[in-house]
């Protein structure tokens, strides 16, 4: 694999470039899923080639090949050299990338390999999930349960001596089930998803993860659409850690600053928040699906302190942006597949505990929505506006949690949002996610304790 | 290079019949694209992406395995097709599964589909096109504090399936993507928009006028404001009207989503779902359509598909799974995002017919609402509930724009929404999502603050 690399970089560099790195990986996926009970899809696949990028004065370049021999590195080093230096007298800044260099071998340790696990009892498992929810009650009219794991080993090389490989292992559990009732239908989503192997799938909370969910899908016949209008909410952990994430993470993501794409551009060291109020992206967590020792780029990974004490502290940085911006790399680049160009991502981020009592922070409000859960969110780091839905909440009259209301949408700028969170829990979770940026997908976990806003838009019908 | 991706694709079924599938359907792609991106107004990054590989799906009896790779290489699709085959061997049987499509019907000609000036575009051109796209914001935003992204793509490529039952077809295609975003502030406000081309004709790109487009559109959306919500008529532009519907109505005519219970028209075939003033086809055999082809992913032939009439909901969108489960005539809509993955169900072109008057013409006759330029957001599909953010959306008074809006949400029931669709405009436009007028939706809820 070394040498592999090695013939990569030295051609590019030979071509007249100053930088070069290479990702070469082997990827493995499994993905079954069930529909009322019988086969929806069995799919295996595998995923191997590498991604070259080459860099002179400020231009880059990408080029990818699935060629991996000696003679297609060669090839490939130098073409893709060849595309940066047809480009580098049309960049608008002149910068160099430099960095801290790494050579390491990780493996990841799991107590159950993913092929330790025969196909058929992977499909006995996902069998045992999909009848789970059906069986929970006769209104659930239709189910859908999706296996999925991915096993992975990446090698990264650079120009300035990194030489790193990687290990990653991910499985997941996807529960979707419909209830039906006259013509009231709801549908909801559950999942577990951990950096493991296929022990995480046997856990209590993971083999009844089809009950949870259809009764949760049963709950909803008997919820209402809540009525539009201005409510102080209270978000609990999964969809604050999907608003951390949305509204302000991804503002913090480096490569806003050199394209001028982010509100929070002139915030660094400034205020953002109120002063109990922490945001952190945390790559080092053991076992969490947005976990890595090193990123895409073979930089070692730190945690990041966004937001600490309510002030704009630590970005999210790629080689690059921590070379152009002049700050410490902390090795958030990521890519999806060899496919893709690293970028500055998020892995686990969440808001950080705060000193309240979870029930104290609902019963000193006179009436709110708790937003739970979510269907889905995004955000414009430009414009610093976002919007998120909830899959459910529950209104509260005076500190009381009423009936159960659904689909409930939240909309604000980032900015004015963070200056209205007044109270953080005392709590913690986090839950496993997809996030994509340009095209690209990674795993990622969200989270952080309950916390409550006031007087934010909420659209109902 | 046809011939070669065929050839592969024959190896690959008869190799999965001989390891014990009764059926199986080899999809192989191949294809080249050539990206050029700037930010901050200037080149950033050139992307040269080559990609083949295949996929296999083989079926035992009623079992059905699949497995993909990235390269073309004979180990690796050995490995493939034997795995797809180990995973149907273990499947739980379908019963609903009847059979692969077979070989019965003859190919529409679908024409457009493929310019060789696309394929064979040299680098340096398609360099300019970026720097005159920046350009021309660049002159609209003259004096002002701005940041302008900006995006060229050209791909090519070609596909073919082969399967055990006699279907075996392939094709070519190209199309070419460009696009300025720009990004302007002001002391205490900062917003963006966009505007792009996607064509399968290069002759049509004109970076000059999106690029002022663009411009001119951010503009626009400096000093938003909240408004006082209540009922009001929401008048959708094409993006925003692409979005729900190409995606938020689309996904509902799935005969799958129907046939499982998730859609929220379910049972409603040959009602009158939506104002009579909505008709809808899904064309796939538009000449050089961005959905257009002359077959599906599952190699069945395409064709025209009426969707609504006079708001009567008179067609579903169907592959050889869903068709043969209902007994009905498959309409050529399996789709697959490349070799990397089973066919589901989309749609080709999908259209909404115009009717008379502008955009402008459909605002002058608001007295008090709003204006969905975009949007991002799709509804529930299983309750059609919709709640939309105005991604870009502006306050309508007495027939005019006042403003841009923020923090705006747009509250309304699909099924509602349909029905009370009262103008649509003629201002025709092609979208990623679909090709569509402006339209009125007569009333909505709006919450805004």
């Amino acid at each position: 694999m070394e040498d592999l690399a090695q013939a990569a970089i030295d051609a590019a560099l030979k071509t007249g470039v100053s930088f070069a790195d290479i990702r070469i990986e082997n990827s493995t996926t499994t993905i079954i899923e069930l529909n009322d009970g019988v086969t929806r899809q069995s799919m295996a696949s595998r995923m191997k080639g590498a991604g070259i990028r080459a860099f002179i004065d400020g231009a880059w370049a990408f080029a990818q090949t699935t060629n991996l021999t000696s003679e297609g590195m060669r090839t490939t080093g130098e073409s893709v050299a060849k595309l940066a230096l047809a480009t580098r007298e049309k960049v608008a800044e002149k910068f160099v990338i430099d960095g801290p260099t790494f050579d390491a071998k990780v493996k990841l340790n799991v107590k159950k390999p993913f092929d330790s696990v025969s196909i058929e009892e992977k499909m006995g498992f996902v069998q045992m999930i999909d009848n789970q929810a059906r069986d929970f009650d006769e209104r659930i009219v239709s189910t859908r349960t999706i296996y999925g794991e991915l096993s992975s080993e990446i090698f990264i090389a650079n120009s300035l001596g990194t030489r790193i490989a990687l290990q990653n292992a991910i499985p997941r559990v996807i529960s979707i089930p419909t209830a039906k009732e006259g013509p009231n239908r709801q549908r909801i989503q559950q999942s577990i998803s951990f950096r493991s192997g296929f022990e995480e799938m046997e856990t209590e909370e993971a083999q009844n993860i089809g009950t949870k969910a259809a009764k949760l899908a049963i709950d909803l016949l008997a919820s209402k659409s809540a009525e539009g209008g201005i409510y102080d909410v209270v978000l609990d952990p999964a969809l604050n850690g999907v608003v951390t994430h949305e509204a302000f993470g991804h503002a913090t993501e480096a490569d806003n600053w050199p394209a001028h794409s982010t509100v929070l551009e002139e915030k660094i060291n400034e205020k953002v928040g109120p002063d109990y109020l922490s945001i952190s992206d945390d790559p080092t967590l053991t076992g969490m699906r947005g976990s890595t020792e090193y990123d895409w780029e073979g930089t070692k990974t730190k945690k990041r302190r966004m937001v600490k004490d309510g002030i704009l502290t630590d970005l999210l940085h790629s080689l690059e942006t921590s070379s152009r911006l002049e700050l410490e790399p902390n090795g958030a680049a990521r890519a999806q597949s060899f496919m893709h160009v690293p970028l500055p991502r998020m892995s686990n981020t969440f808001m950080e505990p705060g000193d309240w009592d979870v029930d104290e922070l609902i019963e000193d409000m006179k009436h709110g929505i708790l937003l739970c859960s979510f269907n889905y969110g995004y955000t414009q780091s430009a414009k610093g506006q976002f919007m998120f839905q909830a899959s459910h909440g529950y209104m509260i009259e005076n500190g009381e949690k009423e009936t159960m209301v659904r689909d409930v949408s939240l909309a604000g700028n980032i900015l004015e949002v963070l200056a209205k969170v007044d109270a953080i829990g005392k709590d913690f979770e986090l839950e496993g996610g997809t996030c994509g940026k340009d095209g690209q997908s990674v795993p990622i976990m969200t989270g952080g304790p309950h916390a409550r806003i006031r007087q934010v838009p909420v659209g109902g019908m | 290079m046809k011939e070669r991706l065929l050839e592969i694709a024959e190896t690959a079924v008869k190799m999965a019949e001989k390891l014990g599938a009764s059926q199986a359907e080899a999809y192989v792609g191949q294809s080249r694209a050539f990206a050029i991106d700037a930010e901050n107004s200037a080149i950033r990054n050139a992307e040269e992406k080559r990609d083949a590989g295949i996929g296999i799906r083989t079926i035992i009896g009623k079992k059905i395995g699949f497995a993909f790779v990235t390269t073309l290489s004979d180990d690796d699709v050995r490995e493939a097709v034997t795995m797809s085959v180990k995973l149907a061997k273990v499947s739980i049987p379908d019963p609903d599964f009847v059979s692969l499509p077979s070989d019965d019907n003859s190919y529409p000609t679908v024409k457009g589909l493929f310019d060789k000036n696309i394929a064979e575009l040299p680098s340096e051109v398609t360099a300019d096109m970026i720097i005159r796209v920046i350009d021309a914001s660049k002159q609209v935003l003259e004096g002002r504090d701005y940041a302008i992204s900006a995006g060229v793509q050209s791909s090519s490529g070609m596909n073919a399936v082969v399967n055990s039952l006699g279907i075996s077809c392939s094709g070519a295609r190209s199309s070419i993507l460009l696009y300025s975003s720009p990004i302007v502030k002001e002391t205490d406000d900062q917003t963006e928009s966009y505007d792009y081309q996607l064509t399968r004709d290069l002759s049509e790109i004109d970076p000059e006028k999106i690029g002022e487009n663009a411009a001119h559109l951010t503009l626009k959306l400096l000093g938003p404001k909240t408004i006082e919500g209540g009922e009001m008529p929401v008048v959708f532009a094409p993006l925003g009207a692409a979005t729900v519907i190409g995606h938020g109505f689309a996904g509902a005519v799935s005969a799958e989503e129907v046939q499982k219970g998730r859609s929220y028209i379910s049972d409603a075939f040959g009602d009158t779902i939506a104002s009579e003033n909505l008709e809808i086809v899904d064309d796939a055999l538009l000449t050089a359509g961005l959905g257009s082809r002359s077959f599906d992913a599952e190699g069945y032939p395409a064709q025209r598909t009426s969707i609504i009439e006079k708001g009567v909901l008179k067609g579903l969108l169907h592959n050889s799974y869903t068709a043969n489960k209902d007994g009905v005539q498959n309409t050529g809509n399996a789709s697959r995002p490349s070799y990397a993955g089973l066919p589901s169900i989309s749609t080709s072109n999908f259209i909404i017919s115009p009717g008379k008057g502008t955009l402008d013409d459909l605002v002058s006759e608001i007295d008090k609402g709003v204006l969905c330029r975009n949007t991002a957001d799709r509804p529930n599909m299983t309750t059609g509930d919709l709640s939309a953010m105005l991604y870009e959306g502006f306050y309508i008074e007495r027939g005019e724009i006042k403003h841009p809006v923020k923090n705006t949400l747009v509250g309304i029931n699909m099924r509602d929404l349909l029905q009370r669709i009262s103008r649509v405009g003629s201002d025709t436009t092609t979208t990623l999502a679909m090709i569509t007028p402006s339209f009125v939706v007569e009333s909505a809820t709006v919450t805004s603050g």
